[in-house]
């Protein structure tokens, strides 16, 4: 858009046209406050604290052309009223006045602090907000200091009233300025919050089961201007100038959100350094200011109870505590002794600087991802390249989300998703079932589960779905595992990266394949050389087996029986596990908030992690204790210094040349401006001053040559009379080990249950919330039945992580359980 | 009972007069229409409309709480609503309504405990030249009442009170 050239505060500003002049002024240096517009919001006018003086240049109307005066300059006419800075936007020659250079501006801003501050509460010493609270910092610079209303007409309205249970409203501290309901309606998409009354009688209301039903629900209380809303996890937990502030990258899914974790000392921890609570951190090209609850609320498995703090080593059956030196030299014998029969078995929860360490140490002896899904090697293919932002993406674009539920697997990618459909892109959500994504799609496919790959071809060829795809200028394709097993995914990334290919959506900015994994780095073991296996229970059997970072025995009874039948085990983890527990030697690791590396995201952008609190007990970082071994086993690594680890990294492997960790520590100027001194502006999100990571290229994007295999066509599963077709599926809040320990999310967590059509429930005999009896691949389970009206006949959803095995689609049989009376 | 098994030839009508596009827009008429039987609508009323709307509960609790014509309290049968404006003021209606008040034995915007009267204080019903007037609202329909006493209003009330108990 062409530019604009204004005057505010006597000080010359060009920005685009259509620009708000609250805006202007911000990129200008010039603090305009507010209460109720937010940068990210469309402009509401609501709260008038952006009261400024505007004039414009005075049109001759016969000519059309500006009226000169005296001096030859163009006459200014101002508005004999004050306008809001929010809801206006610039025009050529335009004059603003705001409250540093206007008496008038200063009056009126001074009035409507006096204004909302009569209905007030004015508990800033009990309030969680008080430190970082847009009222309060608005009020001591532009208030009156005293107030003209009487006490008595305040209105005394509810103190605490839950709107859910994860978010807490203030009633009378709210001042109406909508910030968090348009949030829902126009961000989220999740219009569960609302108005009722009006003038001062106007409250926040939520009516959804359950209350505040939003995965997005903690980004209201960054943006609310007061203390109005406070969440569970943080309420009467700290003031804010107590806290430090430690840069961290989420560690619950592939999208790779920056955020901030908050911490100070605290007695009732023993005067340790203890979280207090997470916050978003800004990076527009990931999360934006953004972050889902999951990554705000869950995070406390890192200080759970099952914590290890001390190496373990199995001594007449049992596990006993003993040092170091002990249990590495054990490890190492052991191994050793095995060493052509030994398997290295990882997970996507590792640095990319474990990883690099894990895979030169098991060498030429198996090393394998513990996941379900595949396609890993061809997204270092074809992956999104250098640049790529879905906020970039528009009119004349597409992106095709195929078995995946984003909502669930990766919540801030749907968010993006969705905004990119609202600005024009061509969406198109292809899956077996109904998804929250579908409302805000173009085109929706929805297939049997098994046609996966077929969906993909017909793609290739001639309909109006796939005209739209192929004439894309730019194109992304997201593909997930939901019904999909190890196999299924592996295909469909196939048949997807061939797509791509034939349509030419590869090798530029804003093109190519992303997988959506279901850890945080699978990708960068990808990249780093680990591959899954399809049949782990066969890999592992009679095995020396070293597991760091994975629970194969807790996920699956067949890999339990598997371990235990193996020679050794040497388990790596953070917290005792199912797998753990059948270990020889233990291993106590540091999750992410306790040491620094580096995670790769789904689109494939490398962004450094820092320590947040002091190692818990005797723990230490993966990629150390991987380099203690190996030493005691005579292999080399690095083991202590991280940037060095990632120089050889970025040395051995093209998709990672040139970068280093300065590279990804660096950071550039982002709109809007965030979490500066102005809190009321953008709220209380961070602004990121430890960097915004940079993307790894792609093989395409180099112009290497590759040959990308062809999709295998695996047989659609179709079951028999009296079966039902089982799929694996991801929920958001599971019972996985960095899940389940968070107690707030145990009502959104729920009881494991399969999802059926009510037809296919109502013909088994079961309503929704009874107990049913499912026997699958000769295990047998009880399990709630919850009814969707979203899925097809015949098929039953089975969520993972939930206590019920099923890594691929199978055939299931499902009968009425006891009831017990 | 649902709305639409109560009502199924009214909320068809209504929803023939909105594009699909525009459904939300019936919200207005659906909400008039389950408030007919009640005197104000039901959790129950909500979810249905929503559902059938495309919106969210949330969206028509807050249209219910914005328009001081809805109601999602059950309240009394007969609605009294007393204009307190400047000119009914003028006429004595602000008196009038604070001996009502004592009379009825509650505050405005309570309702009698026979659950028969609930006192509201409105803004202009123009008919100011007859205050102290109130307009009676109940399923029947609305009903002025001009140039009132509080003998004659609480006449009136016992009236209401009879047919009140004669209708269950």
């Amino acid at each position: 858009m062409a530019d604009v050239t204004l005057t505010i505060d006597n000080k010359q500003v060009t920005v685009p046209a259509g620009t708000l002049v609250v805006d202007a002024a911000k990129r200008a240096g010039l603090d305009v406050p507010v209460f109720c517009y937010h940068p990210k919001l469309e402009p509401a006018g609501m709260c008038r604290m952006c009261l400024v003086e505007i004039g414009r240049p005075m049109l001759d109307r016969a000519t059309g052309k500006p009226v000169l005066d005296e001096a030859g300059e163009a006459k200014i006419q101002f508005m004999p009223k004050l306008e809001t800075a929010c809801t206006n936007p610039v025009s050529e020659g335009m004059v603003v006045k705001t409250q540093l250079t206007s008496e008038k501006a200063r009056a009126g801003q001074k009035g409507t602090v006096e204004f909302l501050l009569t209905s007030h509460p004015l508990d800033c010493p009990v309030c969680d907000k008080g430190g970082e609270c847009a009222l309060q910092d608005l009020t001591m610079a532009h208030g009156p200091g005293q107030s003209r209303f009487l006490f008595d007409e305040k209105q005394r309205l509810a103190k605490q009233l839950p709107l859910g249970e994860l978010i807490w409203l203030d009633r009378e501290r709210c001042i109406q300025c909508a910030r968090c309901i348009r949030f829902q309606d126009d961000i989220a998409g999740e219009s569960v919050l609302g108005f009722e009354e009006r003038g001062r009688m106007m409250q926040i209301v939520s009516m959804s089961e359950p209350g505040f039903d939003s995965i997005f629900s903690g980004n209201t209380t960054d943006i609310c201007p007061v203390g109005a809303l406070t969440t569970s996890d943080f309420r009467f937990g700290a003031r804010p100038w107590e806290l430090n502030a430690a840069p961290s990258i989420c560690a619950q899914c592939p999208v790779g959100c920056n955020l901030t974790f908050n911490t100070r000392r605290e007695a009732k921890a023993d005067g340790q350094i203890v979280i207090k609570r997470v916050m978003p951190r800004q990076n527009e090209q990931v999360n934006e200011i953004w972050m889902c609850d999951k990554g705000r609320f869950a995070y406390h498995y890192v200080e759970s109870e099952k914590r290890l703090t001390r190496p373990l080593m199995r001594r007449d059956g049992k596990l006993a505590k003993v040092s170091w030196k002990a249990a590495l030299d054990l490890a190492a014998e052991k191994l050793s002794e095995h060493k052509k029969n030994s398997v290295t078995l990882v997970s996507g929860r590792l640095s990319n600087e474990d990883l690099y360490n894990l895979n030169i140490f098991a060498g030429k002896t198996e090393a394998i991802l513990y996941t379900d899904m595949g396609g890993g090697d061809l997204t270092s293919l074809v992956g999104v390249s250098d640049g790529t932002n879905i906020g970039d993406m528009g009119k004349g674009d597409a992106i095709l989300v195929i078995a995946s539920d984003l909502y669930n697997e990766a919540p801030i990618w749907w968010l993006r998703i969705k905004a990119a459909a609202e600005r024009g892109a061509t969406l198109i959500v292809a899956g077996g079932r109904a998804a929250k994504l579908d409302r805000f799609a173009t085109f929706t496919i929805r297939y049997a589960y098994g046609d996966e790959i077929k969906t993909i071809e017909d793609l290739g060829g001639k309909s109006k779905i796939a005209e739209a795809f192929r004439k894309a200028e730019n194109a992304l394709i997201f593909y997930g595992s939901d019904g999909l097993g190890l196999a299924g995914s592996t295909s469909l990334a196939a048949a997807c990266a061939n797509l791509l290919k034939e349509t030419n959506h590869i090798g530029r900015r804003n093109n190519g394949l992303v997988g959506v994994w279901p850890r945080v780095n699978d990708q960068g073991a990808w990249e780093m050389g680990f591959r899954p296996t399809a049949d782990l229970a066969e890999a592992l059997k009679g095995k020396a087996v070293y597991i760091v970072g994975a629970d194969p025995a807790g996920d699956d009874p067949a890999l339990a029986k598997a371990l235990k039948s193996a020679k050794f085990v040497v388990v790596q983890d953070i917290s005792m596990t199912a797998t753990a527990e059948l270990a020889d030697v233990i291993l106590p690791a540091q999750p992410h908030t306790e040491r620094a590396g580096t995670f790769t995201s789904g689109e494939r952008r490398v962004q450094r992690f820092y320590p947040v609190v002091p190692a818990f007990g005797e723990s230490r970082p993966d990629f150390s204790i991987t380099a203690q071994l190996a030493r005691q086993m005579g292999i080399i690594l690095e083991g202590s210094s991280l940037p060095i680890v990632f120089d050889f990294i970025a040395h051995s492997l093209p998709a990672f040349d040139g970068l280093n960790y300065d590279r990804l520590a660096e950071v550039t100027e982002q709109w809007p401006m965030v979490g500066r001194g102005d809190m009321y502006y953008g709220g209380t999100t961070y602004e990121n001053k430890d960097g915004l990571g940079a993307h790894l290229s792609s093989a395409a994007q180099r112009g290497e040559t590759f040959k990308l295999p062809a999709a295998k066509n695996v047989k659609p599963l179709r079951p028999k009379e009296g079966e039902l077709l089982a799929v694996p599926v991801t929920q958001l809040y599971d019972l996985g080990n960095t899940v389940a320990s968070a107690e707030l999310l145990a009502q959104r967590i729920g009881a494991a249950a399969i999802s059926l059509h009510p037809e296919t429930a109502g013909k088994l005999g079961a309503a929704d919330g009874e107990t049913v009896k499912i026997s699958w691949n000769g295990s047998q389970s009880e399990v709630r039945v919850r009814t969707d009206e979203g899925l097809a006949a015949g098929v039953a959803l089975v969520p993972r992580s939930f206590g019920i095995a099923l890594r691929e689609p199978m055939t299931l049989t499902v009968k009425p359980a006891k009831k017990v009376k | 009972m649902s709305l639409m098994e109560k009502y199924p030839k009214e909320v068809k009508q209504i929803l023939a007069k909105y594009p699909p596009e525009f459904k939300r827009s019936a919200v207005m008429p659906l909400l008039y229409l389950a408030q007919r039987g009640e005197g104000y609508v039901t959790k129950s009323a909500m979810t249905e409309i929503a559902r059938a709307l495309d919106i969210t509960e949330t969206e028509v609790a807050s249209i219910i709480g914005f328009y001081t014509l809805y109601h999602d309290k059950k309240e009394g049968r007969y609605r009294m609503q007393v204009c307190a404006d400047l000119p009914c003021a003028l006429r004595g209606a602000d008196k009038f309504l604070a001996e009502l008040c004592g009379n009825l034995g509650i505050r405005v915007g309570e309702t009698t405990p026979d659950g028969t009267v609930t006192l509201e204080s409105v803004a202009c019903l123009a008919a100011c030249d007859k205050a102290p007037m109130f307009q009676i609202q109940s399923p029947d329909g609305i009903e002025y009442h001009e140039n009132m006493t509080i003998d004659r209003t609480m006449e009136l009330v016992e009236a209401l009170k009879r047919s009140g108990q004669e209708g269950r």
